[in-house]
């Protein structure tokens, strides 16, 4: 069964927030849509986010580094928000796996929203019914665009490529691929939901090199210091003058 | 000679009456606008957020719920198990159950994203989900005890009753484990997932149930002059000492065992210790003054036996509850996920890692109350029209025993 999803690479995301801006720009317009935003600029802004980043310190001061880590559905294969769903308003899909909410069948009771382990179901505040990613369901599909343009809005938009979307479950994938090469990982699999999105996770490049590694003993230049230097007082090229 | 059993209608002529009715009403109009006022402008003028995702309204709509199915055992006491003091106040236990239902009902529906929506809900049900069960559960309950009701009112359907009695009594078993398995059953959060929720909520109900019931029994006598003996008041007081008791006891097995697993510390340190307004609500409002107390005052030897302190220990049984499920509901939200265990957020969108805020709005606390009215007001208007309440609960009618001496 195919299972689209989101990899993260965690090492190259810089926390800019494009993927959180484009992802509300598009879906706030969508067929998801709208997404309220109260107060947007007062001092405490609320609104509906598919899309959000947080940023948190991995190690004690000093030696502190700090990751930032964008979240949204994960669009589990064994969603937790979708069996306490009293009406089955919230239903994964069967051809592609994503996680949908039918916002006609939701009463707005918010049990998803304690079932959910990862906290990404956000009630909107307006229309009051429950919303999530929908991993652009309305653009993935959509024959009109450009088919390189046929992926999520937060992938288009993210400027280090630290999105890639695709069938995990398709091993020929880029996104499939990359789990695999490159040590993919789910957020919190102890919970048993087998989430589809996957981190790529921070890696540092470094290599070992020992102290007699940077000195050459072969160096050639040994012995062209063993040359006799010339006299001060010979001309040089550049000191025509002196002959 | 012993008194006939006689059941009557309140006169409801007194001003004290319509006083009681407009200040009810007052308090369900109150509610209904400040519904209107959520609606119209939205979740955000609520006290509720993304992580606290139920608030005050369900504090009082469980609470309701929770003591609707209490209520009943009164009847079922005397129907179920036979004991013939409790039958006399059969017919006040199932009003009062069905009467709480419907106000703890009227909370949850409408703090609902969309209650225009309810047809949805009753039409399309997903039964993996146990709040579907619990949809089914509540109008079953109202259905199956508003028959047992009418079998009992009903003299060409009074021998059925005890049929009646005995299904409205499962049921309500059934209701409770429900009510209790929405949070039994949800594992995302640290203060959950323990099936002990369910016999707990059951306890609860025991609990909640018959201090509601003992208050508007004594309100209900004292209030149209009609005699309440000390057989009656005594037997149901002890009663609740008991529930009392069993309450607190799954109160500690709950905590122990949260306590012996690492993986919950976290959470019982934030309830327990550093929880601030929840750590406050369940020291002091929900074991001393809603546990403690009453259960001295109760067994007390001579405070025992005076009917204000049996009334102010159903009030606060009634006080401590609310404190309960405000800790238990509340509390567990405002403790955040473990996303990151031993990692700060420093910043980000998701409020994880960090104490989630909440403080009920004034129309969340309107919207609890009118519930509560609207609870009061139907019991209040039945009395007056139907055969509810016995004219007299004097000793020498209800007791056996003191029947016997006569």
């Amino acid at each position: 069964m195919s299972q689209l999803a989101l990899v993260i690479d965690l090492n190259v995301c810089v926390g800019c927030h494009a993927c959180v801006t484009s992802c509300k720009e598009w879906n706030t317009s969508g067929t998801a849509g709208y997404m309220a935003d109260m107060n947007p600029f007062s001092k405490d802004p609320t609104g509906t986010f598919f899309n959000r980043v947080q940023t948190f310190e991995v190690g004690d001061f000093p030696n502190t580094e700090t990751v930032h880590f964008p979240k949204s559905c994960l669009h589990c294969e064994d969603p937790p928000c979708v069996p306490v769903c009293p009406t089955g308003a919230s239903y994964k899909r069967d051809q592609d796996g994503i996680v949908l909410v039918d916002y006609d069948k939701c009463i707005g009771c918010k049990y998803c929203s304690w079932a959910c382990p990862y906290g990404v179901r956000e009630l909107d505040e307006h229309q009051k019914v429950m919303k999530k990613c929908t991993l652009c369901v309305d653009r993935i599909y959509d024959e009109s665009l450009p088919e390189n343009e046929r992926k999520p809005a937060c992938v288009m938009a993210c400027p280090t490529n630290a999105r890639l979307f695709g069938d995990v479950n398709d091993p020929d994938s880029e996104a499939a691929q990359a789990i695999r090469e490159r040590g993919g990982y789910q957020l919190m699999p102890e919970w048993g939901t087998r989430p589809a999105n996957h981190y790529l996770p921070r890696r540092k490049t470094s290599i070992t090199i020992h102290d007699d590694e940077l000195i050459r003993a072969d160096n050639p230049l040994n012995k062209e210091r063993q040359l006799p230097m010339p006299d001060a007082d010979d001309p040089t090229l550049d000191e025509t003058t002196s002959w | 000679m012993k008194q006939v059993l006689n059941y009557r209608e309140t006169e409801g002529k007194s001003t004290g009456f319509w006083i009681l009715l407009g200040g009810l009403g007052a308090l369900i109009g109150l509610a209904l606008g400040s519904v209107l006022y959520m609606e119209h402008e939205g979740h955000y003028v609520t006290g509720m957020n993304n992580q606290i995702v139920w608030g005050m309204p369900h504090v009082f709509a469980i609470f309701l719920i929770v003591a609707a199915s209490g209520a009943l055992n009164v009847a079922s006491i005397g129907t179920v198990f036979g004991k013939s003091l409790y039958k006399p106040l059969g017919r006040l236990s199932a009003l009062l159950a069905i009467a709480l239902l419907i106000g703890g009902l009227m909370i949850l529906v409408l703090d609902l994203g969309h209650p225009d929506r309810l047809i949805v809900a009753m039409t399309y049900y997903n039964f993996k989900s146990i709040f579907a069960w619990n949809i089914i559960l509540y109008n079953g309950f109202i259905a199956i005890t508003a028959v047992y009701l009418w079998f009992m009112m009903e003299r060409k359907m009074n021998k059925y009753y005890p049929v009646a009695g005995f299904f409205a009594f499962i049921w309500r078993l059934i209701l409770t484990t429900g009510t209790g398995s929405i949070f039994g059953f949800l594992v995302a959060r640290q203060a959950y997932d323990a099936a002990l929720l369910a016999p707990m909520f059951v306890i609860m109900s025991f609990a909640y149930g018959l201090a509601v019931f003992i208050l508007v029994l004594m309100a209900g006598y004292a209030w149209t002059g009609r005699p309440l003996g000390d057989a009656v008041l005594f037997r149901l007081k002890n009663l609740l000492g008991v529930f009392i008791a069993s309450v607190f006891y799954f109160v500690v097995v709950y905590h122990l065992t949260n306590l012996y697993a690492t993986e919950h510390h976290g959470v019982e340190r934030f309830i327990l210790m550093d929880g601030g307004i929840y750590t406050k609500l369940f020291w002091i409002v929900q074991i001393l003054l809603g546990t403690l107390l009453p259960l001295a005052m109760i067994y007390h030897p001579t405070i025992g036996k005076s009917r204000p302190a049996i009334a102010t220990a159903a009030a606060l049984v009634i006080i401590g509850g609310f404190a309960q499920l405000y800790v238990l509901l509340i509390g567990g939200q405002a403790y955040p996920l473990v996303l990151f265990p031993g990692h700060e957020i420093v910043s980000g969108g998701f409020f994880e890692g960090q104490i989630n805020e909440y403080s009920p709005s004034i129309w969340e606390i309107s919207l609890g109350v009118g519930g509560v009215a609207l609870s009061l007001i139907m019991v209040t208007i039945a009395v007056r029209v139907l055969k509810f309440l016995p004219t007299s609960l004097e000793d020498s009618v209800v007791d056996p025993h003191a029947a016997k001496a006569d």
